[in-house]
């Protein structure tokens, strides 16, 4: 459906300002706008700027270039748990729209805690690469799960394999309205750790000697982003690569410091997970692609690239 | 000359986890203002690990005092038991250069030696440095050489460069013990002696001190004025660097007669 621009303009006064719809603007056209695409943009944004924030963490405090979401198996653990809600069907009484945020976040911080204690147990130092390899291992896992329950849930397999490729389709304000918050929350944590993050870049061993108090601050801030990427996830499914790329890209522009690389990452991810979800929506009309489909479609060459690029810094 | 006494360890114990075994079993030493103490030892005596938990980045058990020094007199006052003290409190204390040092991350010289004034500057992390810190940082670049690299990006930097840019990094930091963790390790000769001498320098005050842990056994020797030697997690020998390396311990320890291998090796010279 078209909606033309002077029309948008004049949907979104009236919205905002609750003055009636001028002639010729149906009420259908106006809720299509409102209801559905208004709210997916700005689904879009947040999810993107969440995503993206959330990777320039983990990537800072796990000094490991390749570390996100994706990566570290919070993502899958996320869909995992959102997925059984989906299945279940369970509705938490008092929760009610915030049982799948909940799920999402919980099962992101098990996901964590969880690739925490296998790296423990296979190195008790916590190498940061160990981490990174469990985290990829419990990430397979998890996804193969994932795919046996799509195989044994019957119809509700296509709605549950569609939504693990990532979409903004359907979510509406309900999930604007959750994110938000979470969002402000956690950038605002973010920020004033801001310091403690450029330190940590450099060691933890440096980091405590320079007066941060590790053992506090980086599970903190780990499991920010954690939340922050789990919480994402519960709402629009696995997106990835997007929080990979784009906190590389923010930090060759603006420097590495974090209290640059927080908001611009925020910003950026948030804008091109808009432009995004824009090419997942209109290349192939009527067809709405799943939004992950397109991230991954970009994204991967630049995994690829970033990984080539570490590996010859290295040797 | 020495002074009073900065660190205090008693039957320190160091362990990486807690089912492991300990790596440090139970040492004892006093470090005083005005010495330099070279830590030796063959690899995996617990030198390096010694050295973490003195940075307060490893938990460890048993007693390990600092004198605190008071911020607003710079007088040196109570000692503390240093896993009581907080982070930022024991970070004006103990300042770490450790060995393989390294960034990833495109910071320029200046950001990176600024980081050093986290336990003392402001606790906003958007404030912009205050004129204290702006002067530590250019007088730590200064007396490492490294001034006019200052808005150099890390990776662009040699190996001897960098380090030097840590070490700024470290006595911006103004700890009353700078602690070297194989500080020339990687670096030519030429780097090498001008590091120790610039740890002399800096500990020539008499109210500072530096541990250092070292291979390379004729560096410690140049460098310090006391040496421990490390077995085992434990202290074998300790003394006057010529003592110790003419001793009976330090053959036993590393296996092979060190003074007079290394007496041989400067023959050909």
């Amino acid at each position: 459906m078209f909606v033309p621009p002077a029309n948008l303009v004049a949907i979104l006064a009236s919205r905002l300002t609750g003055s009636p719809l001028p002639e010729g603007i149906t009420a259908l056209s106006a809720g299509v706008v409102w209801n559905l695409r208004i709210a997916r943009v700005l689904l879009a944004f947040l999810a993107g700027a969440a995503l993206a924030a959330s990777g320039a963490v983990m990537q800072s405090v796990l000094r490991n270039p390749l570390a996100s979401a994706y990566t570290l198996g919070v993502s899958s653990g996320a869909s995992l748990g959102a997925g059984l809600v989906m299945l279940a069907g369970v509705s938490i009484p008092i929760a009610g729209a915030f049982a799948l945020p909940f799920a999402g976040f919980a099962s992101s911080l098990l996901a964590m805690a969880i690739v925490m204690g296998i790296s423990r147990a296979i190195d008790p130092r916590l190498d940061n690469d160990t981490i990174i390899l469990a985290g990829m291992v419990f990430s397979l896992f998890v996804s193969a799960i994932l795919t046996l329950l799509s195989a044994l849930s019957g119809q509700e397999m296509s709605r549950l394999m569609y939504w693990q490729m990532g979409s903004f389709a359907l979510r509406g304000w309900e999930a604007v309205a959750v994110l938000a918050p979470v969002l402000a929350c956690a950038l605002a944590a973010l920020m004033a750790l801001s310091r403690e993050l450029d330190i940590l870049t450099f060691g933890e061993d440096e980091a405590a000697s320079i007066g941060v108090p590790v053992r506090a601050v980086k599970p903190a801030l780990v499991a920010v982003a954690s939340a922050l990427a789990g919480c994402t996830i519960a709402f629009t499914g696995v997106i990835g690569f997007l929080d990979l790329a784009v906190p590389h890209a923010v930090r060759q522009v603006f420097g590495p410091s974090h209290r640059r690389v927080i908001p611009f990452s925020a910003l950026a991810g948030g804008t091109l997970m808009v432009v995004a979800d824009l090419i997942a929506r209109t290349m192939i009309p009527p067809l709405d692609l799943p939004v992950g489909a397109v991230t991954a479609i970009l994204g991967a060459p630049f995994f690829a690239w970033v990984f080539f690029r570490s590996r010859r810094g290295r040797a | 000359m020495t002074g009073g006494v900065l660190i205090e360890a008693k039957d320190l114990r160091v362990a990486y986890g807690k089912r492991m075994p300990d790596v440090i079993n139970g040492i004892s030493f006093t470090l005083r203002a005005g010495e330099r103490l070279a830590v030796i030892g063959p690899n995996g005596c617990g030198k390096t690990t010694l050295l973490r938990a003195l940075a307060g980045a490893l938990p460890y058990r048993g007693s390990l005092l600092v004198t605190v020094t008071d911020a607003e007199s710079s007088r040196r006052g109570k000692r503390r038991e240093r896993r009581k003290m907080g982070q930022r409190e024991a970070a004006r204390e103990t300042g770490l250069l450790s060995q393989l040092s390294s960034g990833w991350f495109a910071y320029t010289v200046r950001e990176t030696v600024l980081l050093g004034r986290y336990a003392r500057g402001s606790r906003s992390p958007l404030a912009s440095p205050g004129r204290a810190d702006t002067e530590a940082i250019d007088r730590a670049m200064a007396e490492c050489g490294v001034l006019e690299l200052s808005d150099e990006l890390l990776s662009r930097l040699s190996g001897g460069q960098l380090q030097r840019v840590f070490l700024a990094r470290a006595i911006a930091q103004e700890p009353s013990t700078l602690l070297l963790d194989e500080p020339t390790n990687h670096l030519d000769l030429k780097y090498q002696h001008g590091l120790i001498a610039l740890a002399e320098r800096w500990t020539a005050g008499g109210d500072r001190a530096t541990i250092g842990v070292f291979h390379d056994l004729p560096l410690a020797l140049r460098f310090a004025d006391r040496i421990i030697l490390m077995d085992g997690g434990e202290i074998a020998d300790s003394g006057y660097p010529r003592d110790v390396l003419n001793g009976k311990e330090i053959d036993r320890v590393y296996g092979m007669p060190v003074a007079d291998s290394i007496r041989s090796l400067l023959q050909n010279l």
